[in-house]
């Protein structure tokens, strides 16, 4: 079907029809994706859509039922020297509960063979990771903190964060931000990242993947999935005309005020036309068209959604 | 981090700021400006974005590429960016301006008092 490059020249991740079934339940159906190396991705979605899976699946930690993955044109399956340029952090990452965070920064650093030692130790002051401490006795933040030092020291070409930041207070998610975008500029890598909180960390993405139900239902460069959903507010009719016939992804209503929103990008046409019949037109932001699609939006019009609570203007 | 307008590209955005800063003289004409990377750290967003706000620029002429160097402003840049800016004046402000006169009943001439008041 398609033609590979040959092993070992970094060419990204590809995904062939990847289907995970767990007993009966098909968890990732027909999954086909081409991840070009050397980009953050964004893979979002609700809670249960199949986004640890893929991650899983993609690093070996989980056997696929069906489909083809290939990293650097290589099955990364029972594959070491695949493996070896992948990192995967999970949200939830085990340590050995008696090692202390020093013995845990020198006993994965076997693994990497990129491992980056002086900036484990600079990160890990940066989090105030005490040295001595027993993983046991870590709290979720630290915990979190010791996942993300690692993922980014191990400077691996292929790191997998799933919800990296659980427990982290906003000081230390900005200390991430900053090193993630530092890390990333010093040794380009590919990063692929979930997270809910999409409003915070959409600018560091440059693609975002959307999945609902075991499939991709968007896939966007970031900065223009901005622009890939509005909010339309005003009159029931009104607003009724002005969407037509396009794709509602959900919708409110309080009394004869209608408040839509809208997949796609909105026109300048739409502006005056909104402007004409006092509709107001607000833009929704990732985080909103995320969780539309979440609600079960995208594919048929929902009656029940979320709230945009928004000062108007 | 500076939030950015939603419903907008960031890359739009930041370009405009840039423009905005170049216009106050914070960028005089033939001085550096920031990096991509120097962009994306300050801003907290991804590298490509920021890559392509300084492309949207370069593209209108704005700043210029200096090999090896990086990024200057051209000469002549304020100039221009005030020209486009004159030009699209009234489609950004006095358009919105008039709508919302219209909505709370203000008429043209009370408008214009008003404008005369301030200056």
């Amino acid at each position: 079907m398609t033609s590979h490059p040959p092993a070992g020249t970094p060419s990204g991740i590809v995904l062939e029809h990847v289907t995970k079934r767990f007993g009966r339940t098909e968890v990732l159906t027909d999954i086909s994706a081409v991840l070009p190396p050397g980009r953050i991705y964004g893979l979002l979605g609700a809670n249960g859509v199949g986004k640890t899976t893929l991650m899983s699946l993609v690093c070996n930690h989980t056997f696929r039922s069906g489909g083809t993955v290939l990293i650097d044109g290589e099955d990364p399956a029972e594959n070491p020297v695949v493996l070896g340029r992948t990192c995967f952090i999970r949200e939830d990452q085990p340590y050995n509960d008696a090692f202390k965070v020093r013995d845990v920064l020198s006993a994965v650093s076997w693994f990497y063979p990129d491992w980056d030692a002086a900036l484990a130790e600079r990160l890990a002051d940066r989090f105030h990771l005490p040295h001595r401490t027993t993983c046991k006795k870590l709290s979720r933040g630290q915990r979190s903190a010791l996942a993300i030092v690692i993922s980014l020291a191990s400077r691996a070409a292929y790191t997998f964060l799933d919800e990296p930041y659980l427990g982290l207070d906003p000081s230390a998610r900005g200390i991430f931000y900053d090193e993630l975008l530092l890390a990333y500029s010093e040794h380009p890598r590919t990063i692929v990242m979930s997270t809910h909180l999409i409003d915070e960390a959409a600018g560091l993405l440059e693609e975002v993947l959307v999945l609902h139900e075991g499939r991709i239902v968007l896939r966007a460069d970031a900065d223009e999935a901005r622009t890939s959903a509005f909010v339309a507010r005003g009159l029931d009719s009104a607003v009724t005309a002005l969407v037509g016939h396009r794709e509602v992804l959900s919708e409110r209503r309080l009394g004869s005020i209608l408040s839509v929103t809208v997949r796609g990008a909105r026109t300048a046409d739409d502006e005056s036309r909104a402007r004409a019949a006092n509709i107001a037109l607000e833009a929704a932001s990732l985080q909103e068209l995320v969780a539309a699609i979440g609600i079960g939006g995208i594919g048929g019009v929902d009656t029940e959604s979320f709230t945009t609570q928004r000062t108007s203007r | 981090m500076t939030a950015f307008a939603e419903g907008r590209p960031i890359f739009l955005d930041l370009a405009d700021r840039m423009a905005d800063d170049i216009l106050a003289g914070i960028y005089p004409e033939e001085t550096q400006v920031p990096s991509t990377n120097e962009l994306a750290a300050h801003y907290r967003i991804n590298p490509a974005t920021a890559g392509k706000a300084l492309n949207r620029l370069v593209d209108q002429n704005v700043i210029y590429k200096k090999r090896g160097l990086g990024m200057f402003v051209a000469t002549g840049a304020p100039e221009a960016l005030r020209a486009s800016r004159r030009a699209s004046f009234t489609a950004e402000f006095v358009l919105p301006l008039l709508d919302e006169a219209a909505r709370v009943g203000l008429t043209t001439d009370e408008i214009v008092t008003m404008i005369k008041d301030q200056s």
